[in-house]
């Protein structure tokens, strides 16, 4: 099947914030997911699709469904082997392929044992031995764990995910089965407030959170129209056209992944980090760190090493109106800066 | 699968908890530990942390119970017939972690499947508890976890040992462990039983102080960006940690506790009304591992005093229950009413009373009072405590709605009948291939259990071997299906009145307080629910079902009062979307609220109105698939009218004053009084 291209990124119009969440989220895995709230037809799994697109790809074992780091994780994979596929553990060293970044989808009507593994049914019945069929959470690891509508999950199916989202690993006790693989993921979740919450719990596991709208302007919605009928009429041309944007923008997050671990933050900064989290009022310490990484990752974005005090407005702004501390029925914050003045006002 | 942990000793603040922590790791006699806290403040974390300090045990080579060699202990049935020609190694202590999503078969042990199919006899295969026998067992979000695999761990728990009787298999082992849980209270309690089976509970909040929250970060990222660096550095302090959990462990079987410290401990447990001898013994235990930990052999009184809130946080009683705060504009202007005038000579009449909810209070027996001073704290602690959830937020001036408060558990009991649905207020059987697959059983259906059918056919396969290329021979009476069981949110239909007559005095104000608690406990168990108000000459739906609790909410807020009191309209109203409801989801169990004083004043056709609604009540009554709850909203007065019981009777719906749905706090959950 020869792949039709993917809408360029760069050629989405509007909706900003989103797209620096999200560009965030792949320079630093670490923020742990961005939560999009909004309506319809806001251009949420197009930007998804497109960002993982121009991401660098990966390397991994061939035909490995675990999608382990042969750089880093060859030990789990020689264990998984041992443990779970006795019978096709062979000397050789696998194959190295690379291959790009997927975007894996969580149906809303999945079901548990789709989602963590299961027992293999035609292994078990032909050869008479266990043996694990990995789940969604397996093909996720080092992927973009896209789950649309997170709110309509059914419970129990978001309370193994935001389990496996907190460890980095999925443990499987079920079914006679015992095991456990990693399963780091961006998470990606989408959710329409009209439709009901989400829970807190899951809520605060949300690195960030960005709230977006239908683009309000006549001339961006009659942009937006241009462009994805220039799309359909010819998409490798459309491609082709953007192509320019799309690498620079794929250096600038390389260089972004390359440039933040040696981003600095000066003390005083992470005391404003710290105020800001106490006046707004934020259950636990995850807002504080989680903001302390966005700053930084907002500095390597921008080509620095050293983090700024604007860093931190703009980190606030994602990292906390889902985390202020609300009576489950409130609205969940509009302006974190409106609530810090109101807050400040207070005192 | 080795991951690397976050070190306990680097952990900033929570000095305490982490105190706990180690009590729990030197003297498996206080019976297992329970964090409570806020999301991120690293209670798992802590958790994780502390088995990379936990003692080396001693254990039988080779068994998969750990089977330990000291004389008089139990064993499991293998090493009890070897015993004492038995080789062992020394290994450390283990955490076991029991996940969300773990099935019966694995946490109590089922058939071998492959060792079965080979041998040709039912072989067995341990489950968690086997392997966390001498250890931990840890259960992160323990409030979330399955009821069916809630009752298997503290069956083991209580009695030490793990029985298996099922699919087949006969067998019993040594399960002996400390049970370490977390949770966040925000997502819905523990149940009683397994709440008091936590010998200690702690309540974790976040730093207040900036600097504290600095140092957290900084530590945290520096983890982040090497752990392994991040390890060496804080090894001493990790190695002074495990020394002194090693050294507690030695001297535990020594430390001595004086008799008057006995009687010390049980003048503590009596002064806080806890329930059981429970909170005497592990307090007990509890002080002789702290001074353990601190290299002692004697207990005093400071060791006794750290540890007792630990123990009593959960199991303490108040002596009186704090008293309700007033509601507000209980004493306003009686001219503000723009009732009718039949209800305006009624309300004349009525005499300012005190709350009801007073008179309900029980005196105090005698020798609670002489040792009242002692039980000042209590209330407010407990007001402390409420005040650090969000969800017990007792005003919202935004909302203008009443004081709000936990309510009542409303729920039918746990039914036979198959029911499509998600939500957590009922329990029920699962027919679509959806909810937790909890256990499975002989039984028809498409919803095949492979696991436990291969398990179940296992022993037979050397006697049905063929040839027709298959490894597995399954027979008809092999098959099993999967039980499932997932909560139902059943449908919570609002009919508020919303009249002249209520807002008298205050009463939409402490009505609109007593929906709202019913909606934020909607919220927990994820209910639908759908609101309908009626007024003036007519009743309306302002919400049709739905699961969006929050739009609810704000509707509630909007809410405007005033007007005659069209109840037989409300009835109907209600009796309509109830039924079309019913009609879409046949086999939901809609509960309706009727958040009303009875009082009535408009009809639908000729006749008195009281007669009318009432002959309405009955009809809506013959429905058994509906529950009804009628919440009197009249104030006691001298002269009442009761019109709303009278609704209740005709309708056969349960009868609550506001007060009445009030639900006391975590302490009462232990006492088992919710209902």
């Amino acid at each position: 099947m020869k792949n039709r291209p993917i809408y360029p990124f760069t050629a989405l119009v509007g909706q900003d914030t989103m797209k620096l969440a999200l560009m965030l989220n792949v320079v630093n895995p670490g923020l742990s997911g961005v939560l999009i709230r909004g309506e319809k037809g806001t251009a949420k799994s197009t930007a998804v699709r497109a960002l993982a697109d121009i991401l660098p790809e990966i390397p991994m074992f061939r035909d490995d469904p675990y999608q382990l780091d042969p750089n880093e994780e060859y030990e789990v994979y020689t264990e998984i082997r041992q443990t779970v596929q006795a019978e096709s553990a062979s000397a050789a060293t696998p194959e190295v392929v690379m291959r790009k970044v997927r975007v894996v989808e969580l149906p809303v009507g999945a079901t548990e044992d789709r989602v963590v593994g299961t027992l293999d049914l035609e292994h078990a019945l032909k050869k008479g031995e266990k043996r694990v069929e990995p789940g969604i959470l397996a093909q996720a690891h080092r992927n973009i764990l896209y789950v649309d509508e997170v709110n309509l999950l059914d419970d129990h199916v978001v309370d193994v995910l935001l389990d496996s989202a907190a460890m980095g690993v999925n443990t499987i006790e079920r079914e006679g089965v015992s095991f456990s693989h990693p399963a780091r993921f961006t998470l990606v979740g989408t959710m329409n407030p009209e439709e009901g919450e989400l829970r807190p719990q899951l809520l605060d596991r949300f690195g960030l959170c960005v709230t977006i709208e239908g683009i309000r302007t006549t001339e961006e919605r009659v942009a937006i129209m241009e462009r994805r009928a220039a799309f359909d009429l010819d998409p490798e041309r459309f491609a082709a056209h953007w192509q320019a944007e799309s690498d620079a923008l794929a250096d600038r997050l390389l260089i972004a992944r390359s440039l933040y671990p040696e981003v600095q933050i000066e003390r005083p900064l992470l005391f404003e980090i710290a105020r800001t989290c106490l006046e707004v009022g934020v259950d636990g310490h995850r807002g504080d760190i989680i903001m302390l990484k966005t700053a930084k990752t907002l500095a390597a974005l921008d080509g620095r090493t050293q983090v700024e005090s604007g860093d931190i407005r703009t980190a606030s702004e994602l990292v906390l109106p889902h985390r202020v501390r609300r009576q489950p029925l409130m609205e969940i914050a509009d302006s974190v800066q409106n609530l810090r003045k109101r807050a400040m006002a207070g005192q | 699968m080795e991951r690397t942990v976050y070190p306990l000793a680097a952990v900033v603040g929570q000095a305490q908890l982490q105190q706990g922590l180690l009590l729990a790791a030197i003297n498996p006699a206080v019976g297992g530990i329970l964090l409570r806290g806020e999301k991120g403040t690293a209670k798992s974390t802590m958790v994780r942390a502390l088995a990379a300090l936990l003692p080396e045990i001693e254990v039988v080579r080779g068994c998969p119970y750990s089977c330990s060699m000291e004389p008089g202990s139990d064993r499991c049935p293998d090493c009890a017939q070897h015993f004492p020609t038995l080789d062992t190694r020394v290994r450390k202590t283990r955490l076991i972690e029991l996940p969300l999503n773990a099935t019966e078969d694995r946490v109590a042990g089922g058939i071998d499947f492959p060792r079965s199919l080979k041998s040709g006899r039912v072989v067995f295969a341990p489950g968690l508890l086997a392997a966390a026998h001498r250890g931990l067992l840890y259960v992160d979000e323990v409030n979330l976890l399955d009821d069916h695999i809630v009752d298997l761990i503290l069956d083991a728990a209580a009695s030490g040992e793990n029985r298996i009787e099922r699919e087949g298999i006969s067998f019993r082992h040594p399960a002996r462990f400390i049970l370490v849980g977390t949770m966040n209270p925000e997502e819905g309690e523990l149940r009683p039983q397994l709440l008091d089976r936590f010998g200690l509970c702690l309540e974790i909040a976040g730093s207040h102080d900036p600097e504290e929250r600095v140092t957290l970060m900084e530590r945290r990222e520096a983890f982040d960006h090497n752990p392994a660096a991040f390890l060496t550095q804080h090894q001493q302090q990790s190695d002074q940690l495990a020394h002194r959990i090693a050294r507690g462990r030695a001297l535990l079987p020594g430390v001595r506790v004086a008799a008057h410290l006995r009687s010390f401990i049980g003048e503590l447990c009596r002064e806080n009304n806890v329930a059981g001898h429970r909170a005497d013994l592990v307090m007990e235990q509890a002080a002789r591992a702290l001074a353990a930990l601190e290299g002692k052999l004697e207990v005093s009184v400071d060791h006794i005093r750290v540890v007792a809130p630990m123990v009593l946080i959960h199991r303490r009683r108040d002596a009186q229950p704090p008293p309700p705060p007033p509601p507000p504009e209980e004493q306003q202007d009686e001219q503000q009413d723009e009732t009718p005038p039949e209800e305006n000579q009624e309300e004349r009449n009525e005499q300012p009373q005190e709350d009801p909810s007073e008179q309900e209070a029980q005196p105090p027996p005698p020798q609670e009072q002489q040792t009242s001073p002692d039980d000042q704290p209590d209330p407010g602690e407990q007001q402390e405590q409420e005040g650090q959830q969000p969800d017990a937020g007792r005003e919202e001036a935004v909302f203008e709605i009443g004081t709000t408060f936990k309510v009542k558990a409303i729920s039918g009991a746990k039914d036979r009948v198959v029911r499509r649905g998600s939500g957590r207020r009922s329990r029920s059987r699962i027919a679509q291939k959806k909810g937790r697959y909890v256990k499975s059983a002989l039984r028809p259906s498409d919803d095949l259990a492979l696991d436990a059918t291969l398990r179940a056919a296992a022993p037979f396969q050397r006697q049905r071997a063929g040839d027709d290329g298959l490894a597995v021979h399954l027979r008809e009476q092999d098959l099993r299906s999967k039980i499932r069981e997932k909560r139902i949110g059943n449908l919570l239909l609002f009919v508020v009145d919303a009249s002249g007559s209520m807002g008298a005095r205050g009463r939409m104000t402490a009505s609109k307080g007593a929906v709202m608690s019913l909606l934020l406990d909607a919220y927990q168990k994820r209910d639908r629910v759908a609101m309908i108000t009626f007024r003036k000459n007519e009743a309306a739906v302002n919400l049709p079902p739905t699961t969006s609790v929050d739009l609810a909410g704000k509707l509630l807020a909007e809410m405007p009062v005033g007007g005659r009191t069209p109840l037989s309209a409300g009835l109907v109203k209600c009796h309509e979307q109830v039924r079309n409801y019913l009609i879409k989801n046949p086999t939901a169990q809609p509960i309706v609220l009727f958040i009303t004083d009875g009082k009535c004043n408009v009809t639908l056709a000729n006749g008195k109105p009281v007669e009318e609604s009432l002959y309405l009540a009955g009809a809506l009554a013959r429905d058994k698939r509906i529950r009804s709850i009628v919440v009197d909203t009249e104030e006691a007065g001298l002269v009442t009218f009761g019109l709303a019981r009278r609704l209740a009777g005709a309708m056969e719906a349960q009868y609550f004053k506001i007060d009445d749905l009030k639900a006391q706090a975590l302490v009462d959950i232990v006492r088992g009084n919710h209902t």
